[in-house]
């Protein structure tokens, strides 16, 4: 038994969406024809059909780049601290890719082990997403590597199946997904739309994370890291990445203080104010990175963070990213490439 | 628990500021809300969050003895973007804390046993925590030995109560300087720490180690550790990455799988061998 929705109702009940003072999120072309999760402000800017990947991610909607935590006003002598509501505005993701909503269910863990992040938690709480279910994908995806494929339902609210003549098969996977359709959709029993098998697997997380294991000092992150620049657009694009810093902005009357995205393939990242940097050169950044995804977080949490969908690639200015390290990485492990 | 949350820090008035060095200050904080400053408790070698508003956030340890309540103390070397408003505060300022984080030394396991501090420049603050702390609990331990150096006798922090812990017949104390740190007047010993330390031939039975200074002088006193046939697990030392959060999530303190913030920062030699060198 399917649900379906044609495709003209869904606009519609987008902007109805809209109409209610929701926020609405979803792919949109923005300039030089690149595709951008963004805030709509109508149904027709929407772009869900054909190969749509776009170049930023929807952690967005829970973990934005800049986030005020508190306030603080000088007073003379004193100090007014006034703590900040976090925004619980209704949000809906409408068409994000399997890959980005798997995002969600990984960074709960790190937001809620030991200290729950009020913020990250109501945003999570008023998000509802709805996904589309691939069908095409390109070189750098890699969703079946890590356990997941083309319609994937971890993280989804509902997902949407492109289905012919114009219409979409509703899958409802949550609550929040089952409110959202509710009364929008008609029965279909004849439509079940086949799932792509995704892009072929292309290394196998288990030998990874050996590798990881057992080569932490190998000269491979120097060779296969040599050409990284530093310049951090895997980390701020990646679903998954989710380190910050927190600092001051205000004057000599008060400010804020302040959450802001951060990468730990900046050189300033973990300097000491001594000018000690553990990870004083960019190999040794590349390692926490690749090591924090495939093997730190999955002995701590049991999920790997990193959902295939090879964005970090995608934006990498010199061809790097997840994919291409972990294959540099699986050849090293066979032996087909000699470390230097 | 009275840790603060929601990343909002406690507000805490300066009640008294020692200059310990050219750059290294100490500072008394006593919690403006009563009930805070009733309720803080904490375990030495914890660590905070201080606040400087305008200027942002450091870590540092608490300086100061669990055992001594109503206030808290931290010494920080003017370094940095924080640290440098902070040493422009005056006593009466108010700043924030957040904390207390991490884990702690384990004072219990080490009932009946000899402690050996040994301290280099300004790590002997986290050490002044659990030295204050064994002071007060002075019946609880068998044989207490500090041994303290900096590069010079400028460098030296604490020195009122490192005359005070020389007084003290409970204490064994032995302080030096590098060489060419010495001044004419200095009784002390002149020599690198690791060397002291070896020449002071410390029995390894039944005794803790405790250590902190800068990582070039943990590393030699490791192998004079091992000289002295000292096992490493029975080691402990403290580590200081950059950190955001304290509440690891920020992402930046950890040392291979370990995050210093939550899984530290105190951390037995013999873990820390197993580590990546990370810090």
């Amino acid at each position: 038994m399917s649900d379906v929705i044609a495709k003209d109702d869904l606009l519609r009940l987008v902007d109805q969406w809209l109409a209610e003072g929701k926020r609405v999120l979803g792919p949109v072309k923005a300039g030089d024809g690149v595709i951008l999760y963004a805030p709509l402000a109508a149904s027709s800017q929407l772009v869900l059909e054909g190969f749509v990947h776009a170049a930023n991610s929807i952690k967005e909607a829970v973990f934005p780049r800049s986030e005020t935590i508190y306030t603080y006003k000088f007073n003379g002598h004193e100090i007014e601290l006034s703590d900040v509501d976090p925004d619980s505005t209704q949000c809906i993701v409408i068409g994000a890719r399997p890959c980005d909503a798997a995002s969600l269910p990984v960074l709960d863990h790190l937001f809620n082990w030991d200290y729950k992040d009020k913020f990250y938690n109501a945003r999570r709480a008023a998000t509802t997403v709805v996904t589309v279910a691939c069908s095409e994908y390109d070189d750098n995806c890699f969703c079946t590597s890590v356990g997941l494929g083309p319609a994937a339902e971890q993280g989804s609210d509902a997902m949407l199946l492109k289905a012919p003549d114009g219409w979409y098969e509703v899958r409802a996977v949550t609550d929040k997904g089952t409110a959202l359709f509710n009364g929008k959709t008609t029965p279909a029993p004849e439509i079940k739309v086949p799932i792509s098998d995704g892009p072929a697997k292309k290394f196998d997380t288990v030998d990874i994370e050996t590798f990881l294991k057992n080569n932490y000092e190998s000269d491979a992150w120097r060779d296969i890291t040599m050409r990284c620049l530093g310049c951090g657009a895997c980390a701020y694009n990646c679903p998954t990445c989710h380190c910050f810093d927190i600092v001051d902005e205000g004057d000599a009357a008060g400010g804020r203080r302040v959450k802001n995205w951060d990468s730990c393939q900046f050189g300033q990242f973990t300097v000491h104010a001594s000018g000690h940097n553990p990870r004083a050169v960019q190999a040794q950044r590349q390692r926490q990175r690749i090591q924090h995804k495939f093997r730190i977080y999955p002995e701590k949490f049991g999920a790997i963070l990193c959902t295939g969908c090879g964005t970090c690639t995608r934006n990498c200015p010199v061809s790097l990213g997840v994919l291409n390290t972990l294959e540099a990485i699986a050849a090293v492990a066979r032996g087909s490439i000699e470390v230097k | 628990m009275n840790t603060p949350v929601d990343y909002v820090p406690f507000q805490a008035r300066i009640e008294s500021i020692v200059e310990e060095t050219v750059d290294v200050k100490t500072f008394r904080l006593v919690f403006c809300d009563p009930a805070v400053a009733e309720s803080f408790s904490f375990r030495p070698g914890q660590f905070g969050l201080y606040s400087v508003f305008g200027a942002g956030e450091a870590t540092f340890c608490i300086a100061s003895s669990p055992t001594r309540k109503r206030y808290i103390e931290c010494s920080v070397n003017k370094a940095g973007r924080v640290t440098t408003e902070l040493h422009q505060c005056n006593t009466g300022d108010v700043i924030g804390f957040r904390g207390p984080y991490g884990n702690w030394f384990p004072l219990d396991e080490m009932a009946g046993k000899n402690l050996l501090f040994v301290g280099g420049g300004i790590g002997l603050a986290p050490l002044r925590s659990v030295i204050w702390n064994v002071v007060d609990w002075r019946d609880r331990f068998a044989r207490v030995t500090i041994l303290y150096g900096a590069r010079s006798v400028g460098d030296l922090v604490y020195k009122s109560e490192l005359t005070a812990w020389q007084e003290m017949d409970s204490l064994n104390t032995v302080y030096t300087v590098d060489p060419g740190g010495e001044t004419p007047g200095w009784a002390g010993k002149v020599g690198f720490v690791p060397a002291v330390l070896e020449e002071m031939k410390p029995s390894p039975a039944n005794t803790v180690v405790i250590t902190c200074g800068p990582p070039i002088m943990i590393k030699f006193v490791l192998a004079s550790l091992g000289k002295l046939g000292f096992s490493l697990d029975a080691a402990y030392t403290t580590l200081e990455n950059r950190m955001k959060c304290g509440i690891g999530k920020c992402g930046r303190c950890n040392v291979g799988p370990l995050y210093v913030c939550k899984d530290g920062p105190v951390f037995r030699c013999d873990q820390l061998r197993a580590l990546p060198q990370e810090y």
